[in-house]
């Protein structure tokens, strides 16, 4: 339990931004051998799934397949203690410091540079997403209901404007539509692969 | 107070269970609600405790943490760590508990062709939701022609190169601390 306790602090001290999911699958089942990966890959796919950070997911996971509920209790508070202490103090250390030139200069770059690792994460997912015309329209109809949309006319018709929605209410809007879309379809059956139909 | 401490427990609970895709994708939510409803903080904030949580280690939505600090600030030090505690745990909590029984049948459901179509499903609404989130941290920050040229240069370094993001922003602070200052 404490090498579980220990893990994670280090992983929440060392994590910055995304991408450590891979960092967590060589320290878990590679080095410290925890788990295999036919037992970690279903739990990166389920964390992939459900809502959350991937990090969070899977050291609730691990942890519960270590050690139970209190094992996945300790992961999560291990991996988020440091983050948490460390994220107050900059804030209190942005806050005593005020809105000065020092400290406006300063922001102006590390938000102009997170501006850019948001527009690559972008770049990154919509790679993923895209398989056809149909996921393009879903990203822009997820875009525009969060953002709202102003009101135009189209073919001598007013469009109403829609107001921006809440994230949660966008994705009970968008979700069942793209669900629906990309619903099990049927394969269409290639000469070769009819043979190897089912028993 | 407890109204505050209630409504940052709401909001960051709701939101813990809409986060698909990662903490991210419920940026715009937060905006709204820290900024336009509730008034805890003006856009500048927004963007700053953002980007002070990217360059922090930690999960990527440490942010909720400094959300529910500035929103409890205002009644002294000791709540403000209370409002990030409630804060951050409203946006872990609920989602680990997700994770945690959704683990127990899941094998059961790991054969199920529906588990491909809703991955399919939720890559495109979460890159709409990054989409979106982007485009409210730029359009508060990038308003100079130096930043804008530095948000690009970021956004190809990313792409096209393994620099570690946390050393970029370190780097494009100190920039543009010493020029533009």
């Amino acid at each position: 339990m404490a090498e579980l306790a220990g893990l994670f602090l280090f992983i929440g001290l060392t994590s910055f931004g995304g991408g450590i999911t891979a960092y967590i699958r060589r320290l878990v089942v590679s080095q410290k051998r925890w788990l295999t990966d036919e037992e970690f890959l279903p739990g990166l796919g389920l964390v992939q799934l459900l809502p959350g950070a991937n990090v969070v997911g899977l050291a609730v996971y691990i942890g519960n397949h270590l050690k139970g509920p209190l094992g996945s209790a300790v992961a999560l508070g291990s991996l988020l203690v440091c983050p948490f202490i460390s994220t107050c103090a900059l804030g209190f250390l942005y806050f005593h410091a005020g809105k000065t030139a020092d400290t406006k200069a300063l922001l102006a770059g590390i938000t102009a540079a997170a501006c850019g690792l948001m527009a690559s994460m972008v770049f990154e997912a919509g790679e993923k997403a895209i398989k056809g015309a149909f996921d393009i329209f879903l990203i822009i109809l997820t875009f525009a209901l969060v953002r709202g949309t102003p009101s135009f006319e189209l073919l001598n018709h007013k469009i109403p404007s829609i107001p921006h929605l809440s994230v949660p209410m966008v994705i009970l809007i968008v979700a069942p539509l793209a669900v629906w879309w990309h619903r099990p379809r049927p394969k269409k059956e290639l000469p070769e692969q009819i043979g190897e139909a089912k028993p | 107070m407890t109204k505050t401490l209630l409504q940052v427990a709401l909001l960051f609970s709701t939101l813990s269970l809409s986060a698909f895709g990662g903490g991210k994708v419920v940026l715009p939510s937060m905006h709204q609600s820290a900024v336009g409803e509730y008034h805890w903080m003006d856009d500048e904030d927004f963007v700053n405790l953002f980007s002070i949580s990217m360059a922090a280690p930690g999960p990527s939505m440490m942010v909720v943490t400094l959300v529910g600090l500035k929103a409890c600030l205002p009644y002294g030090i000791p709540i403000a760590i209370l409002g990030a505690l409630v804060a951050t745990l409203a946006m872990f909590v609920p989602s680990s508990f997700l994770v945690y029984f959704a683990g127990n049948w899941w094998d059961h459901w790991k054969e199920s062709p529906w588990r491909h179509s809703v991955m399919d499903a939720i890559l495109p609404i979460s890159t709409g939701l990054i989409l979106a989130a982007t485009w409210i941290i730029s359009k508060t920050s990038i308003h100079t022609v130096p930043t804008a040229i530095m948000g690009v240069v970021a956004l190809s370094l990313m792409l096209f190169t393994k620099l570690n993001p946390v050393l970029m922003m370190g780097v494009a602070g100190v920039i543009s601390w010493t020029f533009l200052k």
